[in-house]
């Protein structure tokens, strides 16, 4: 018996090896693969990045290529059915928009746990989602 | 706007760094001299800015900045700020970098450490590579032709864009302004040197470049990330010096966001800018023109990394080449025009490069005037170009580190070389009317002094052309700058640094050469310190796959047939 039947959870991905313990653990949540949105953000490009300047790179192939890789890393047959979900941005207003906008029941997030210096400068994506978020959030402890 | 915005409502402390730079900028810019365009200097040098807050120039000539020199306490904040920054910041690095074991006394010119680490560096991998400069030059122009391309492998540029974006970063006014001012400082002599470390530097450019591509990161979406904030903290990790890698790969980052705003920003404005305003009619040489002309610098590189006109910048990164060809070809009339001095011109460049001159301390000091300012050209040993050829498609490593040894030759051996025999044979050094410029390190100006006294017209056109190479600098530089920013403070910190980088690019139209020159240079030399002692413990691993590569491409096996034939 699944503890959220027919709802939605969003899982973020970052393609760390954090990531594929996060999507089991929706897997142990819901009652079906079809209500996990798994979520990569892709940083914006800078402008002057050869790839953009020389046109060897856009957001079209940049996405398409995100979603094969989500649909390559998840591609087990336990996961099969899940919903590949690509977005541009900042991950953490990204995340939460993404929510919001799929009502999301639950988001599930791993985080990475930096302390000291690199949690001051860097911050945290799983810190923001909490805060920020509209539905109920489970960060997953490394 | 709206990006800036999130990206300080994430991160207080974006907001905080971001407001204490352009607090430090705005002050800098309010202590720093409009441009002495009455061709008098201001002198003040890292090591002994003195925060001359009153705006009162020290005009006199370049010896003003004798340890003499008394010491004003200023008064202003911009004052105390600029003097603690010259004292907690320029000194100490400095005196760390710029220590010479008292080498003035026994060699009889100082040999600062940092120019003695990378002349050894760039010896060291040229033997240790075995003469990759030279043995692979021809496989490197194969590569550059696109021979070998195959649209498959991951990356985001063939291996002709990738070159040619790096080349728009090193082709500045490093190459025109620098070299004079070498020439002026060092003497002739000094062009010997300038192509020995342009040789040499090519092999130091291979090493780090396919140190690059061997760390960089494919990221999920396709697009890649390398240079050496990734090589020395994956690299050193591999090796079991992860902790030392992750500090190397840290300061680096710190230094080459510095190095943008410096070497890669205000250094081409101010520089280019004295060459362009050299060509106004007297009645419009004002000070309400600087402003214009940062103004309008500031302007146009902000549509390209603010407003993301791509077509400008890459139009400006394409134009490069053509300038490039433009450049040589008028030094290369410059030099026919004159061809019965040219014998002259040589034994003066050879007498000066091997005997003892009073002037700057002898072959020594020549040395180090050349190799200073070979390396500010050319990156090599730097890393800084290791970020553009990451992105290279390509799925073998070295031969990526093989394109971009053309860099170094066509920069420095090539295009440096060009203006160092045309100032040479212009005779521009011994003109009276030239010492002002050499004094205020106005090479630019010098050298559009040397052109004009060919062909009248001459200058009009290396205006058009250092105001193309500047600008081609800083877009080009602004990308190695943002990509450091986001390694260390996320994502959120490109725009404010993108922000950070046009007010530099307006602020460096009003800063004097001299002190520009000397912050440019200290930050060029950082990098270059931290990066050379990271590629030479990395060496033994290049060493192991171009051994590789080149048994391979010996026996053919890397042939586009062969290849796909294989596979």
């Amino acid at each position: 018996m699944a503890w959220l039947p027919k709802k939605t959870v969003v899982v973020p991905i970052d393609f760390s090896d954090r990531s594929m313990p996060a999507m089991e653990t929706a897997l142990e949540l819901v009652d079906s693969p079809s209500s996990i949105h798994a979520i990569y953000v892709m940083a914006e490009l800078s402008e002057v990045d050869p790839g953009v300047l020389y046109g060897g790179i856009d957001d079209g192939e940049r996405t398409q290529n995100s979603v094969d890789s989500l649909n390559k890393t998840f591609g087990d047959a336990k996961f099969a059915g899940f919903k590949p979900v690509v977005r541009l941005g900042d991950p953490g207003n990204e995340i939460v928009d993404y929510a919001k906008q799929a009502n999301a029941d639950l988001i599930v997030i791993p985080s990475h746990g930096r302390t000291g210096l690199e949690h001051l400068l860097l911050g945290s994506v799983a810190e923001r989602v909490a805060r920020l978020a509209k539905c109920p959030v489970l960060v997953l402890r490394g | 706007m709206l990006r800036a915005k999130r990206a300080l409502t994430n991160h207080p402390l974006m907001a905080i760094f971001g407001g204490l730079l352009i607090v430090s900028l705005v002050a800098a810019s309010v202590m720093a001299e409009p441009s002495p365009q009455d061709g008098k200097a201001e002198t003040q040098t890292p090591s002994d800015s003195d925060g001359d807050s009153d705006g009162d120039a020290k005009t006199a000539d370049g010896d003003a900045k004798a340890e003499g020199d008394e010491e004003k306490e200023p008064t202003s904040f911009a004052g105390k700020l600029d003097k603690a920054f010259g004292d907690w910041v320029v000194k100490p690095l400095t005196s760390v970098l710029f220590y010479d074991f008292g080498s003035a006394s026994w060699l009889g010119a100082s040999v600062p450490l940092v120019v003695a680490w990378l002349a050894a560096g760039a010896v060291f991998f040229t033997v240790r590579m075995l003469f990759i400069n030279f043995r692979a030059f021809w496989h490197a122009i194969r590569l550059t032709k696109g021979d070998y391309d195959d649209p498959s492998e991951p990356g985001e540029v063939s291996h002709f864009q990738a070159l040619a974006s790096a080349l728009s970063a090193t082709v500045g006014l490093g190459n025109i302004a620098g070299v004079a001012i070498a020439i002026g400082t060092g003497g002739p002599g000094a062009v010997i040197w300038i192509a020995v470390v342009g040789l040499l530097g090519m092999s130091m450019k291979f090493v780090e470049c396919s140190l690059g591509q061997m760390y960089r990161k494919v990221l999920p979406d396709g697009t890649v990330s390398g240079g050496p904030m990734h090589y020395l903290k994956d690299g050193l990790a591999n090796m079991g010096m992860a902790g030392f890698g992750k500090v190397l790969a840290f300061v680096f980052a710190v230094f080459c966001i510095l190095a943008s705003l410096g070497g890669g920003n205000t250094f081409q404005v101010v520089q280019a800018k004295g060459a362009v305003f050299q060509q106004l009619p007297e009645s419009m040489q004002k000070p309400y023109m600087d402003y214009v002309y940062g103004g309008l610098m500031a302007f146009f590189v902000g549509i390209v990394i603010i407003g993301g006109i791509k077509r400008i910048g890459a139009a400006a990164g394409k134009i490069v080449p053509l300038m490039c060809g433009l450049y040589v070809t008028i030094c290369l009339y410059i030099i026919f025009a004159n061809i019965g001095q040219v014998g002259g011109a040589f034994k003066e460049i050879w007498d000066g490069a091997f005997t003892q001159s009073a002037a700057v301390g002898g072959l020594i000091g020549t040395l180090v005037i050349g190799i200073q300012r070979a390396v500010f050209s050319n990156e090599a040993g730097v890393g800084s170009a290791s970020i553009a050829h990451s992105a290279a498609r390509t799925d073998e490593p070295i031969s990526e580190g093989i394109v971009a040894l053309l860099e170094p030759f066509i920069d420095t051996v090539v295009i440096c070389t060009m203006t160092a025999l045309v100032i040479v044979l212009t005779d521009a050094c011994n003109v009276d009317a030239n010492q002002e410029f050499i004094k205020a390190k106005e090479g630019a100006s010098l050298t559009a002094a040397a052109w004009k006294s060919q062909v009248w017209w001459f200058p009009y056109i290396l205006a058009v052309a250092v105001t193309l190479f500047a600008y081609s600098t800083l877009i080009s530089w602004s990308y190695y700058g943002e990509r450091c920013s986001v390694l260390l403070f996320g994502q959120g910190a490109s725009i404010i640094y993108r922000v950070i980088f046009v007010i530099c690019a307006f602020l460096g139209a009003l800063l004097g050469p001299s002190n520009v020159l000397d912050f440019s240079d200290l930050m060029i030399f950082c990098m270059a310190f931290v990066n050379v002692m990271g590629i030479a413990l990395l060496s033994g691993q290049v060493k192991r796959r171009l051994d590789d590569y080149w048994s391979r491409y010996k026996k053919g096996e890397l042939e586009p047939d062969v290849k796909y034939n294989n596979s």
